[in-house]
């Protein structure tokens, strides 16, 4: 089922503008720091694709991406 | 193959006149832009030397908003008319810097506009509001521009800075005025003690150099007291080791009151005449309150209070099948690409139900100048709104819309009305 496929999102934190919209749409797997609101992935950074396209499509500043599909856990 | 100058399309009505907008968006004119092939072409007037294209469809504003390096900010100016260089740089605030000097400011207060951050100012905006709206009940009626659009947002961002209360009415006024310089009518070069030459301040305004004073003195308060607010921040702020300077301080004080207030104000004014003209909408909504974001969010498209910003070309491109060369202005109407048919179904129809993706663009297309106020400004109009129906307030309409004289901002100067 390709609705379960899990894939790794990153941050580009030179893009980053603080939006904010990642870590309210996935408290779990973002972060953004209190200081200079930089957004960073936690963890592993593994998200179910359509998930993880819907925080790459609302980021603002474009700062979100899908780096690789998350390999199976052996 | 390039388009030669005979073969543009000219815009088919003239967007730097306030006039073409005093009856709010030209939409008959924004829809013949959009159908067109091409990006539109407006040939040089006044004391400008080079004339500008218009992008009105969704797609082609959010590629231009998200390629700041293509798209610069910092060259040539953000509004269409030219000013010259040292008038560039005397007024630069984040908004007209380019990354990574750009990002660098933005983040000296960024966190404090997160959704998550802003989430904490909701018990004071609640009070503002409520005491707006209560206060507007017992008498009635009146303006509501002045008595609800205008001090909300106003107060609210005032609260984030630390400019004491006492002060609102002031700040309101000067803002006011800076939008002013963006209108028809002409401006008193001397008011607010200005000795400043007009063009090297922001829309050419004396209420600027006003701003700027007012934030200098609160400045000095807050060096010798500091204080857990915004103006505090940018003060003991240090940018690579160094602290802003005095322009740099002054004209981010000024970009925030002004951003943070006449856009929301805006929005707040044109909900009224949703109120009134859309009723059953807002029926909808009070049967099914969890319509409230996209409400808001139907309220920010249909109002589109910031008209357009404009880009300056640093190489040549093609935009929408038309050859661009560098040094080219590039003007991007959100009040058009936010009722582009390709996007929003029957764009006219005012529908709290609409999706909200694809998102307007009312806050910018994304990239790094989107709007730093977007959670901030939802938040003030989703809790007015929450207000206006748990008070079962029933708006009328007292008067014809009054609108901004702009081209810049789609802002309503007086709306009166009755309330039952
Ligand atoms: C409905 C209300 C508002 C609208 C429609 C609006 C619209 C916009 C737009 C169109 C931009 C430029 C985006 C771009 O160039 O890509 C912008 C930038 C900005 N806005 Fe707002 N705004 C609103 C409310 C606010 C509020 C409440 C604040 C208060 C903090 C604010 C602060 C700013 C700032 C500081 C910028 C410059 C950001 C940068 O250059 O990085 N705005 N806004």
């Amino acid at each position: 089922m390709s609705g379960t496929e899990l894939v790794r999102v990153a941050v580009d934190a030179e893009r980053c503008i603080g939006g904010g919209q990642c870590e309210m749409l996935e408290p779990e797997v973002f972060l953004v720091d209190d200081d200079e609101a930089i957004s960073s992935v936690v963890g592993s950074g593994a998200l179910p694709r359509p998930r993880a396209d819907v925080v790459v499509h609302r980021c603002p500043g474009a700062a979100v991406s899908i780096v690789e599909p998350q390999r199976p856990s052996e | 193959m390039a388009t030669t100058r005979a073969e543009r399309l000219l815009a088919p009505a003239d967007l730097q006149d306030p006039a073409t907008f005093s009856q709010g968006i030209p939409q008959e004119a924004f829809a013949e832009m959009r159908a067109r092939p091409t990006l539109s072409w407006t040939p040089p007037s006044g004391g400008d030397r080079t004339g500008f294209w218009s992008v009105t469809r969704h797609a082609p504003v959010s590629e231009v908003s998200r390629d700041a390096d293509l798209y610069s900010s910092a060259v040539g100016h953000i509004q269409i008319y030219d000013i010259d260089e040292d008038a560039l740089s005397a007024r630069a605030s984040m908004i007209d810097l380019d990354p990574p000097v750009h990002t660098r400011l933005r983040r000296l207060v960024s966190s404090a506009f997160t959704p998550r951050h802003v989430q904490s100012y909701e018990t004071a905006v609640r009070a503002r509001i409520a005491e707006r709206l209560d206060a507007l009940m017992q008498a009635g009626g009146g303006n509501w521009v002045e008595a609800v659009a205008a001090p909300i947002p106003i107060g609210v961002i005032c609260d984030i800075m630390g400019v004491p209360e006492s002060d609102h009415d002031y700040m309101i006024e000067l803002t006011d005025h800076l939008v002013a310089g963006t209108s028809s009518k002409p401006l008193e070069a001397g008011a607010y003690g200005n000795t400043t030459d007009l063009r090297l301040l922001p829309f050419n305004s004396p209420a600027a150099h006003g701003i700027n004073e007012y934030a200098r003195a609160l400045g000095e308060r807050r060096r010798a007291e500091p204080a857990d607010d915004l103006i505090t921040k940018l003060i003991e702020a240090e940018v690579d080791g160094e602290r802003l300077t005095d322009a740099e301080f002054t004209n981010f004080f000024r970009l925030m009151v002004f951003a943070g207030n006449e856009t929301t104000r805006a929005s707040m004014a044109h909900l009224a005449l949703h109120l009134v003209e859309f009723a059953d909408q807002f029926e909808r909504l009070r049967s099914d309150p969890s319509l409230l974001d996209q409400a808001v969010e139907e309220v920010i498209r249909y109002s589109s209070p910031i008209l357009y910003f404009r880009r300056t070309l640093t190489r040549d491109t093609v935009l929408q099948d038309t050859p661009l060369r560098a040094g080219d202005k590039v003007v991007m109407w959100y009040a058009a690409a936010n009722f582009d048919e390709e996007v929003f179904d029957e764009p006219l129809r005012f529908d709290v139900t609409r999706p909200l993706r694809p998102p307007n663009v009312a806050f910018g297309g994304g990239g790094a100048h989107f709007c730093l106020g977007a959670p901030l400004a939802r938040l003030e109009l989703a809790i007015l709104i929450e207000a206006i129906l748990s008070r079962g307030i029933d708006l009328r309409l007292a008067g014809d819309p009054v609108h901004v004289d702009s081209n810049f901002v789609n802002g309503i100067e007086h709306l009166e009305v009755e309330v039952r």
